[in-house]
């Protein structure tokens, strides 16, 4: 310590030295050594004046800076949501809402039940209370995202240019008030509405313009159909046929699972084929194109349209013992007496046809009426087609000689849809007035002075009676998106009548309709039926015939195609419709049930047809990709056809199953206007449509330009893999036992068979799943018919993405579920097995495995729907690196989005291949212009599922949100689940209207599905891999003979 | 080394008149000269390609595996088939220096230290498929057992994959530092005789002190021992897992047990093929041709025969069994494979594999140079072949024909792919200049039983003693002259 003190620091030699240390002392006192200029600086006055920095600016700045860096730092993307300010009385935020309501633009017609989350509608589902015919398909089902369509149109427009709906009214009133007294008539040109409330009010305003004319317009149309019916039975309307009462199902070219007659009658169709006691109906078809029927068909007989009407005057002259000379092929000839044998040995047998033609249409009903069976319904009239082509014609000519004052068009866009659009436009210029309600700028749109602004119909108040007596409501679910009127309350303004449609309605329902329910009853049902107003059967089926041509006359009537042409089969296809839907990129992304391809329409033709034409594209090999490319995707030749003067250059698809010497085009592609882009796919049918005939005679030249299709298949023969599909037939499946048609599949255990569920072949501890609830899902092969509803519910659940066509062409499809669609190699499935199994030796492998390849030229067609199978063995659980996806304790196969890393592993490892893997950014991402990535879109989003990110996979999760929500209800309602509650909760089964798919809870006793595991047709697919799914289907059966 | 005697009827192992000294002024070459243009020319092309590799990679990662030419059916293709391939040719180093230390196969000693570098340098180049091929590798860790926040979440230790990543990092690890332990002398070396100051620090820092005493070789032989003894079953056991990613799984011509000796066969056989390609432009290029010696390349060319032998038993054995197993999907998998729309891909796998190294039965043949090199390219391509056809012709035909389809690589994954063989050349090129490229210390405890300058002696009868020295370095002049 004492030493401390004497220590002496010392900063430098002087400070040791204190000799001389004035210096040292000065410069103490100072803080720098040398003088800080300031007065140098600060002196400058000049300078300091010239300066127009100030301190204090200064400071700001400094302010400034350091609080505009730390907010920009600070702040994060800020999302706006509005809270209920007032909480609506029925929302309740996480909860949906569901209300009855009904789609009928024209050519779709459906009770629907619209979900809604938050004032949202996001998803279209079935209304149970409705009668079954009216079921939505994969149209309807797709409809909820036209409302959140951003090509819609937002305005009422006056010759293409912005306007109001005060300009609107005060300009159409006037001028129509004008054209009350003139010599031209006022002109409504509308879809098939079926509403009594719209028809009445078109009665209403022609009681005050009398000079109007209402004509209905089908684009794709019935007309002939509805002549034939109106001839005999005064009504214009459509026969009803309940298919699910009839044994023995003719068709004579009638698409009756596609839109044949206004569509709806599948699910009556895929009752009657389920084997119920050892019977299921039998159904025979002749037809051109392969539809959707012909598929389902236990026995199909390609034949084009002569072949078609000759079948039905043999027919029907042979029921009615008229002889006459039909020249039908000897084959046919054989086909037609053994089905006219079956035919009168049938209890209740039916023959419909599609035949665009009085006499035949009028001929079918007669032949019904003879064969009186209880599935011909005429008394049931179908009120969904009303349209005339006689009228449309001659207002196209009245147009054109400057009788037509005013056209007031709605739910039609003609100018797209007329085969003879031309005249159409040239007559529409001559119009005084012209207005379209439509809710997009179509093709129609820009011909005409005045655009109405239409609301969707989820926007929409508004009826239908689709069938006689059966009446239903639209009601909206969501309050107008945009400035739209509908046509009606336009009507009603024209009729200087104040109230509002919505009173309107519920005041004629009220006078008119209703007898036994109140309005509110009937609004939330969505349907009413009026016993009163429904006709006898009795007085329907002794109406006298209709008067045609002798069948004499008729036979020779026919043409004989000329050399060197084509048949063209027009037809509708069953994604797209009549096309009004064109811009839905869930429907655009839907494979057809038929070809499997997207994006697209295409000339169908049959491989010989294509082989002569030079149409034909050589399998590709490693040095030559000319059927596929590189990557698998299909390839087509274009051709170039030839109807009169107008040329259409179309890809050609060849299809087994087309008969020789015709080709196939579809309605509704090649839209040009008011739609994306992306989504004008495809040729217009309609421009080869001439006089409203699906029939044409074509010339097909071929060019060497190669066209690139989006095929989700490319393979399309079972191979023989006669376990993927298991068929058998009715009579094998009556009288012989269940090992013999669906075997369980053996292992080898100390050399005994061992069934492959057996515990002792199990590599794994069973896991007691009597506990608790356990999910399966049962389909029947038998009931599924192919036509995709549950394609597009499955999609609108679970916020799938859209890819778009060059995605999909790569093999890149989203879909969570799929609907495979196979065609037999040889006559029949059957004779494929057989063909495998009688391999022997390598060189008959080789041979024998690439004819397999190729499918006959009249296959036999199977669907099979394959989504996860939610193996209790999954393949994918054991390999994911990080548990990403894991059992279920309730038998689903969870898949984790948040954990994946995407190593795609389990995807390999599926033997289904039913994963899908994010390969890019599907959401908010430009690159994918769907409805994802656009504000309006996003609406329809489904807030109970997540939307994934890209580099994770996605499968199927047996809709875990909505079993769920049944067993949360449960619990805040403090009971157990009540009987019944999870059938069907899964969005496909709850879409499927024919009974195809059952889901449920198998520890729930008496549950079908219960039932539906234990049925001896129930088989797991790929049972040998041992995988063990929660996925059962039922057994094919046929009801096919050989003839 | 217990004796200096050696049969006269084996060849010298180092040829020409080589002192100990020349031993290592030779070995020190490389490092100690300057590069000249070939080596810059390479190395720009090795450089470019990985750059090149590098955009490949970040573009995949920025936007998504859909870059790729993958879909539903085949989730991978070039990835996994990349990785096996690189992890594949990675077998050769720790074959040639753990096995043959073990059965001490001195012949081993001039080719060991490039073949772990090559090893190395491909397991680092198999390792970046993994990751990159995750739809998010950003969370490639996960895969990983980290304790974590996460809740309960831990790996799945039923995946094959997750097996893949200890075994490449077990891997990995034990050849970095075999690499290593037989590197200290061989650094300490070029240490001793560096004259730049920057270079002695880092030379020293290298070779971790090693000072030359008998403790520290006492010390060097035991550890070169247990890791020779760790390593060995790791031979076997990272390509066995490899192959489990496939041979556990349940897809036709995926699921087989013949795999884990079949792709250990396969690896060894690409491995040394490997080698050849890389040490015959060395021996070349470093001025190495008497310690590489023809004999050297025979000796591996002999090995490439029966390996190659092994795989096309292998291949046939797979054929047969499928055959013989009556699952009509697996005998459609195979017949696919012969057969099918990748057919080509088969037979270019089948002759590059099986065929050509059928060829090194003629003693003519398996000593060409020339010839060596172009059969160790085509084994190379054709196991690249083997990985593709496995991987690709097993998905793209599976069991539901529905979901068949084709695959086609975009440019993509062929650039990443090029990118890696940058990257391995990029490597490979800088350890040539940086390392002594063969284990001097080994060669010279060998020189005297087995160089041409010692056995010629010997088998002129004269004595060893002192023959050692060399005037260079030994001031006690003790050197005989001729005679």
């Amino acid at each position: 310590m004492s030493s401390n003190k004497n220590k002496k620091y010392w900063k430098n030699l002087a400070d040791l030295n204190p000799l001389n240390n004035n210096a040292i002392e000065s410069l103490e006192q100072k803080e720098f050594i040398e003088e800080i200029p300031v007065d140098e600086f600060l002196g400058d006055d000049k300078s300091m004046s010239e300066s127009s920095t100030t301190r204090r600016d200064f400071l700001k700045f400094v302010g400034f800076s350091t609080a505009a860096a730390s907010l920009a730092a600070c702040e994060g993307p800020v999302i706006k949501s509005i809270p209920y300010v007032v909480q609506p009385e029925e929302i309740i935020p996480g909860v949906a809402n569901y209300y009855a309501t009904t789609i009928a633009n024209g050519y779709d017609f459906a009770n629907v039940l619209i979900k809604t989350r938050e004032g949202r509608p996001i998803k279209i589902e079935k209304n149970k209370l409705a009668p079954i015919s009216a079921s939505a398909n994969a149209r309807v089902q797709a409809s909820v995202l036209d409302l959140y369509d951003s090509f819609r149109l937002a305005k009422p427009f006056k010759n293409q240019e912005e306007s109001s709906w005060i300009e609107f009214n005060n300009d159409t009133k006037k001028k129509l008030n004008l054209l009350r007294n003139s010599s031209k008539s006022i002109v409504f040109l509308t879809q098939t509405f079926a509403s009594p409330s719209t028809y009445k009010l078109i009665k209403e305003f022609k009681e005050n313009y009398p000079n109007t004319k209402h004509i209905v317009y089908d684009a794709i149309s019935e007309s002939a159909a509805l002549d034939a019916y109106q001839a005999k039975y005064g009504i214009r309307g459509l026969a009803n046929y309940d298919f699910s009462k009839s044994d023995f199902i003719l068709s004579v070219g009638a698409d009756i699972l596609g839109d044949w007659q206004g569509g709806g009658f599948d699910s009556n169709y895929g009752k009657s084929r389920i084997p119920i006691k050892g019977k299921m109906s039998r159904h025979v078809h002749f037809e051109a194109n392969m539809s959707l029927t012909g598929a389902n068909a236990d026995n199909r007989y390609p034949t084009n349209q002569n072949d078609q009407k000759l079948v039905l005057l043999s027919i029907y002259s042979k029921l009615f013992n008229k002889i006459s000379e039909i020249k039908l092929s000897d084959k046919l000839t054989t086909v037609v007496n053994n089905l006219m044998s079956e035919l009168l040995l049938s209890k209740n047998p039916v023959v419909v046809s599609g035949i665009q033609d009085f006499d035949y249409q009028s001929l079918v009903l007669e032949i019904n009426q003879k064969l009186n069976s209880e599935a011909f319904q005429p008394n049931k009239t179908i009120l969904t087609r009303q349209g005339n082509d006689k009228d449309v014609e001659k207002l196209i000519i009245d147009m054109n000689n400057d009788k037509v004052g005013a056209i007031i068009m709605s739910g039609v866009n003609p100018v797209y849809t007329l085969s003879n659009s031309n005249s159409f436009i040239e007559g529409l210029k001559k119009t005084e007035l012209s207005v379209l309600f439509s809710m997009k700028n179509d093709e129609t749109a820009q011909y005409v002075s005045y655009l109405a602004a239409s609301p969707h119909y989820l926007e929409s108040w508004g009826d239908a009676e689709m069938t006689k007596g059966e009446y239903s409501i639209t009601q909206p679910t969501i309050r107008p998106i945009f400035d739209t009127k509908q046509f009606q309350e336009i009507l009603l303004l024209w009729n200087n009548n104040s109230t509002t449609f919505h009173d309107y309605l519920k005041s004629n329902w009220k006078k008119n309709i209703l007898s036994v329910k109140t309005w509110n009853e009937a609004l939330h049902d969505g349907i009413y039926e009026n016993k009163k107003s429904t006709n006898s059967r009795s007085s329907f089926i002794s109406k006298k015939n209709n008067s045609f041509a002798s069948i004499s006359s008729l036979a020779s009537a026919i043409e004989v195609k000329p050399e060197n042409t084509f048949e063209l089969n027009l037809y509708s296809k069953t994604g797209m419709g009549d096309g009004q839907c064109a811009n839905n990129p869930w429907l655009q992304e839907f494979p057809d049930p038929i070809t499997r391809t997207t994006w697209d329409n295409y000339l169908t033709i049959s491989e010989a047809d294509a082989k002569n034409l030079n149409l034909y594209l050589e399998p590709s090999t490693f040095f030559n990709q000319s059927k596929n490319g590189a990557d698998g995707g299909l390839n087509g030749k274009y051709a170039i056809i030839t109807l009169d003067d107008r040329e259409l250059k179309v890809p050609v698809m060849i299809q087994p199953g087309q008969a020789k010497g015709t080709v196939g085009l579809s309605f509704g592609y090649g839209r040009k206007r008011g739609i994306k882009e992306v989504m004008m796919t495809g040729v217009s049918g309609y421009e080869l449509f001439k006089g409203s005939n699906s029939v044409q005679s074509i010339k097909i030249t071929a060019t060497d330009e190669i066209h690139e299709f989006a095929c989700v298949q490319l393979h399309n023969t079972l191979m023989g893999r006669g376990d993927i599909i298991k068929e058998t037939n009715l009579e094998i499946f009556n009288t012989k036992d269940s090992n013999v048609w669906n075997p369980e599949a053996v292992v080898s255990l100390n050399h005994e068979e061992t069934p492959v569920s057996s515990p002792s072949v199990d590599l794994w501890d069973e896991f007691d799943r009597s506990i608790g609830h356990h999910f399966n899902l049962s389909i029947d092969l038998n009931a599924c018919t192919g036509c995709g509803a549950c394609v597009i519910a499955c999609h609108a659940e679970n916020n799938v993405p859209v890819v778009g066509k060059s995605e999909i062409r790569k093999s890149r499809d989203m879909h969570w579920l799929r609907i495979d669609r196979y065609y037999s190699s040889e006559d029949s499935f059957e004779s494929d097995d057989i063909k495998k199994d009688n391999i022997s030796g390598l060189g008959s492998s080789l041979s024998t495995f690439k004819e397999m390849e190729d499918p006959s030229e009249n296959p036999q067609v199977a669907f099979q729907p394959i989504m996860c199978q939610h193996c209790n063995h999954a393949p994918c659980e054991t390999v994911c690196p990080v548990a990403a996806t894991t059992h279920g304790r309730q038998g689903q196969n969870q898949m984790t989005y948040n954990r994946c890393v995407g190593t795609r592993y389990c995807a390999n490892n599926c033997p289904y291949k039913v994963r899908r893997f994010n390969w890019f950014l599907y959401n908010e991402n430009d690159e994918f212009d769907y409805h994802m990535n656009d504000d309006l879109g996003r609406m329809v989003l489904n807030p109970d599922v997540t939307v994934r990110s890209r580099g994770v996979m996605e499968k199927c999760s047996f809709c875990i949100q909505t079993t769920q929500a049944v067993i949360l209800k449960a619990k805040v309602e403090g009971r157990p689940v009540s009987k019944g509650e999870f059938n069907d909760s899964c969005a496909c089964s709850a879409a499927c209207s024919s009974g195809a798919m059952r889901f449920g809870d198998i520890n729930e006793e008496e549950s079908p599905i219960s039932s539906l595991i234990k049925d001896d047709r129930a088989y797991h697919l790929l049972d040998t891999v041992g995988t063990k799914p929660n996925v059962v289907y039922q057994v094919k059966v046929r009801n096919n003979k050989n003839s | 080394m217990a004796s200096h005697y050696e049969a006269p009827i084996r060849r010298p192992l180092v040829t020409g008149e080589k002192s100990y000294h020349d031993v290592s002024v030779d070995i020190a070459r490389p490092v100690e000269g300057q590069a000249n243009k070939q080596w810059w020319i390479v190395f720009s092309l090795a450089l470019l390609a990985f750059l090149w590799g590098i955009g490949c990679m970040v573009y995949t990662i920025s936007t998504g595996i859909g870059v790729w030419g993958l879909n539903k059916t085949v989730g991978w293709a070039w990835d996994i088939t990349n990785f096996v391939w690189w992890v594949g040719i990675g077998h050769a180093g720790t074959l040639i220096s753990a096995v043959l230390l073990i059965f001490r196969q001195k012949w081993r000693m001039a080719i060991n230290r490039s073949a772990e570098a090559m090893t190395i340098f491909s397991v680092i180049q198999a390792g970046l498929f993994p990751v990159i091929h995750m739809g998010r590798p950003w969370l490639a860790y996960w895969v990983l057992p980290i304790p974590n926040q996460f809740g309960s979440l831990w790996v799945n230790f039923n995946s094959p994959l997750l097996w893949d990543v200890f075994a490449i990092s077990t891997y990995l690890s034990v050849s970095l530092v075999f690499w290593w332990t037989g590197l200290l002398p061989d650094f300490a070396m070029i240490r001793d005789r560096a004259v730049r100051p920057f270079q002695k620090k880092i030379y020293s820092l290298l070779s971790f002190g090693w000072s030359g005493r008998a403790k520290d070789w006492q010390r060097f032989e035991e550890v070169s021992l247990v890791l020779a003894g760790l390593a060995t079953p790791l031979v076997l056991s990272v390509h066995t897992i490899v192959s489990f990613d496939f041979a556990t799984s349940v897809i036709p011509g995926w699921h087989t047990t013949i795999f884990p000796p079949y792709f250990v066969a396969g690896a060894i056989f690409s491995g040394f093929a490997m080698v050849n390609t890389l040490l015959i432009i060395m021996r070349k290029v470093c001025n190495l041709e008497d310690y590489i010696t023809v004999q050297h390349i025979e000796l591996m060319n002999i090995v490439i025969m029966i390996t190659g032998s092994i795989v096309g038993v292998a291949y046939i054995t797979e054929l047969f069994i499928a055959w013989y197993s009556g699952v009509e999907y697996e005998q459609y998998a195979f017949l696919n494979r012969a057969t099918g729309p990748y057919a080509w891909a088969y037979w270019m796998m089948m002759s590059c594999n099986v065929f050509s190294p059928q060829f090194m039965w003629f003693k003519r043949l398996r000593t060409s140079i020339m010839f060596s090199f172009f059969i160790s390219i085509v084994v190379n391509v054709g196991m690249w072949f083997e990985r593709f056809v496995i991987i690709v012709t097993s998905l793209h035909r599976d069991y539901l024909p529905s979901s068949w389809t084709m695959f086609s690589p975009t440019f993509v994954e062929i650039g990443i792919f090029i990118g890696t063989i940058g990257f391995f050349f990029v490597l490979f090129l800088l350890y040539a200049r940086t390392f002594p490229v063969i284990a001097q210390a080994e060669v010279k405890t060998i020189l005297k039983s087995s160089g041409e300058k010692y056995k010629k002696l010997r088998d002129s009868g004269e004595s060893l003693v002192g023959t050692g020295a060399d005037k260079r370095t030994s001031k006690i002049s003790i050197i005989k002259t001729n005679k």
